[in-house]
């Protein structure tokens, strides 16, 4: 039988909106969930997707992926990869599907906002392939460590994280409510798809692939790229309307989300994808730099794309720029340092090798967050334990709920910026996050900081013990030294070198 | 500190699809050869993905791809592997367009 190409019944089957009767068209896609910027269903006709697909086509890509992804897992499922691999390599697989998995099923749900809401008939059709996109995601990335959970507790927060106090996963909810599950149909297309999707994903999905491929996990890199191909086709949902809005006078809307979108991940991103690309993940298996993937997915890559669209690089561009050699250090520090309250163990990555590694790909590395880890080595090598955990709480931003951090070293550069807000004090760690704020103060402001909670009282007693309750951290699931502090041994050795010479 | 390095990443022109590597991927690296004469190639190998890179505009036709593959191909099933790309993209039944609308 002879079957019509797609692009000769394409633009008709997708002509789905029509002129409601019996409701007003405010009724049928309410303003604050369908974000229609004013605009008439007509003027968002023209939406025109450009990576097309249709249900049948996408049903039979969609098996070949899974048949490869699930058949790699079968064949590799006995070479007990996982209980060979590095302790770090282990964290960097705990760290991502407990950050990442269940938000794949709150993706799900803000596609389907899409799918309901859009007066565009096209990104209707794409965020319907989109939500089934995002529930393969949740199933997969919950599925494939779960045959890990009887070896190790700390993989059951594949599943638990998004359902704890811990702290990164509120700063992770944080973001991923603000972008995802509370914003209107157009803007979850240009946050979530076009901003967070075609640019950050990558760094997760393809940068850390790379490394996986590199340490021999090639269930983790087979899966995560493969997820990956799902997103490059629905994060192309964005783009489109971003056009619309630019043609319709409403560039400045559109930039003022693509820049909130693009700092809030990036801070994210520093915290979860930073320490694990170079610190976690073993030396000799380290593809590139932290940095440098970012240079080349989103600065090459999503920026360069950005701005073909139309739109400009982010007001606060150069800012971004310089903190990619310095933020996601003093992210490590401060996770390893507080690491009894992360569902992973962190990896200190600091034997002189990986120093040496760390001074070439950032300048200057030693002469400011190896002082800090000067402390810590003295500490540990002494068997002065106690020491090397902190006693007090870090100051934590209102926005990002990361910590505040500033470049140890001569140019200490730690500053606070506050905000007086309807008789409220809120604290910043940069110009950036307070600005977000400053944006739509009212989305933000009853939101407490794990520290405003500990202030006010919630978490009972003021202790660890009191924290880690609260952070629904069991004992067994306790972060410690990915290597038991096995790395010391060398600063101990050398130590006993220079005292014998 | 080093800012140069990254502003400078910025500064490029380069479009094409990001593959999973298999025998797919293998097929677009003839096809962007056959689909683009005269054009200068750029393929990076990072072992989880592939770089295939050309400057401002890169066309892939299904028929090459598909005679490169030895089997029958629907330009959709580039999906499979097409794990991210650079630039914009147009997608049609015979031939899938990655481009830049301005050059830097």
């Amino acid at each position: 039988m002879a079957l019509l190409n797609r692009m000769d019944w394409y633009d008709l089957a997708r002509t789905t909106n029509w002129t409601p009767t019996y409701v007003t068209e405010d009724e049928l896609f309410p303003p604050q969930l369908s974000g229609g910027f004013g605009l008439p269903q007509g003027a968002w006709e023209k939406y025109d997707e450009p990576y097309k697909q249709t249900y049948p086509e996408y049903v039979k890509v969609q098996r070949e992926k899974d048949a490869g992804a699930y058949s790699v897992k079968a064949a590799l499922e006995r070479s007990r990869i996982f209980e060979n691999s590095d302790p770090g390599w282990k964290s960097v697989m705990k760290a991502h599907y407990g950050a990442i998995a269940r938000g794949e099923y709150a993706a799900a749900s803000a596609e389907a906002r899409m799918m309901r809401f859009s007066k565009a008939p096209g990104m209707r059709n794409m965020a319907t392939l989109g939500c089934m996109d995002e529930i393969r995601h949740g199933q997969m990335q919950l599925y494939f460590p779960h045959e890990h959970v009887a070896k190790d507790r700390q993989m059951d927060w594949a599943f638990k994280a998004y359902d704890t106090n811990e702290w990164a996963m509120i700063a992770a909810r944080h973001f991923f409510d603000d972008i995802m599950l509370t914003r209107d149909a157009i803007s979850v297309s240009i946050m979530l798809t076009f901003s967070f999707e075609t640019g950050f994903t990558n760094m997760q999905f393809l940068g850390l692939a790379a490394d996986a491929a590199e340490a021999g996990d090639h269930t983790f890199a087979n899966l995560i790229s493969s997820i990956q191909t799902d997103e490059s086709r629905h994060a192309q949902i964005g783009g489109p309307a971003l056009k619309v809005l630019i043609e319709n006078g409403h560039k400045a809307e559109a930039q003022k989300r693509v820049d909130i979108a693009v700092w809030r991940a990036w801070k994210l991103f520093s915290v979860l994808t930073g320490p694990i690309m170079d610190y976690y993940t073993p030396l000799e298996h380290r593809k590139q730099s932290f940095k440098e993937f970012m240079e080349e997915w989103i600065v090459a890559q999503f920026e360069r794309a950005l701005t073909d669209m139309g739109l400009d690089l982010p007001w606060y561009w150069e800012q971004f720029l310089a903190d990619l050699n310095e933020t996601h250090h003093g992210m490590h520090l401060g996770s390893y340092y507080w690491r009894p309250t992360v569902w992973w163990n962190p990896a200190a990555g600091v034997t002189p090798e990986e120093r040496d590694w760390l001074e070439k790909k950032y300048p200057g590395w030693n002469e400011t967050w190896g002082q800090c880890w000067d402390v810590i080595i003295e500490n540990v090598v002494d068997g002065n334990m106690a020491l090397t955990y902190p006693e007090t709480l870090p100051y934590v931003c209102n926005m990002c709920q990361l910590p505040i951090l500033g470049t140890p070293g001569s140019k200490w550069n730690v500053k606070d910026y506050p905000l007086d807000y309807n008789g409220r004090l809120y604290h910043f760690g940069s110009e950036v996050d307070r600005w977000v704020f400053q944006q739509e103060p009212e989305r933000y402001a009853g939101h407490l900081s794990i520290v405003d909670r500990f202030l006010a009282g919630m978490i009972q007693p003021m202790d660890l013990g009191g924290a880690l309750h609260y952070m629904n951290i069991a004992p067994g699931e306790c972060g410690d030294d990915a290597h038991d502090y096995a790395w010391a041994d060398v600063y101990r050795a050398m130590r006993a070198t220079k005292k014998a010479g | 500190m080093i800012l140069g390095s990254s502003a400078q990443a910025y500064h490029n022109n380069m479009v094409g699809p990001i593959m999973r590597a298999g025998d797919l991927a293998t097929a677009v690296i003839e096809a962007a050869k056959l689909d683009n004469p005269g054009r200068e190639l750029f393929v990076e190998d990072k072992r989880a993905y592939i770089r295939i890179h050309m400057e401002q505009e890169m066309v892939l036709r299904r028929q090459t791809i598909e005679e490169e593959l030895g089997r029958p191909f629907k330009m959709n099933d580039l999906e499979v592997d097409l794990s991210s790309f650079a630039g914009q993209i147009e997608s049609r039944d015979n031939e899938i367009r990655f481009y830049f609308v301005k050059r830097i």
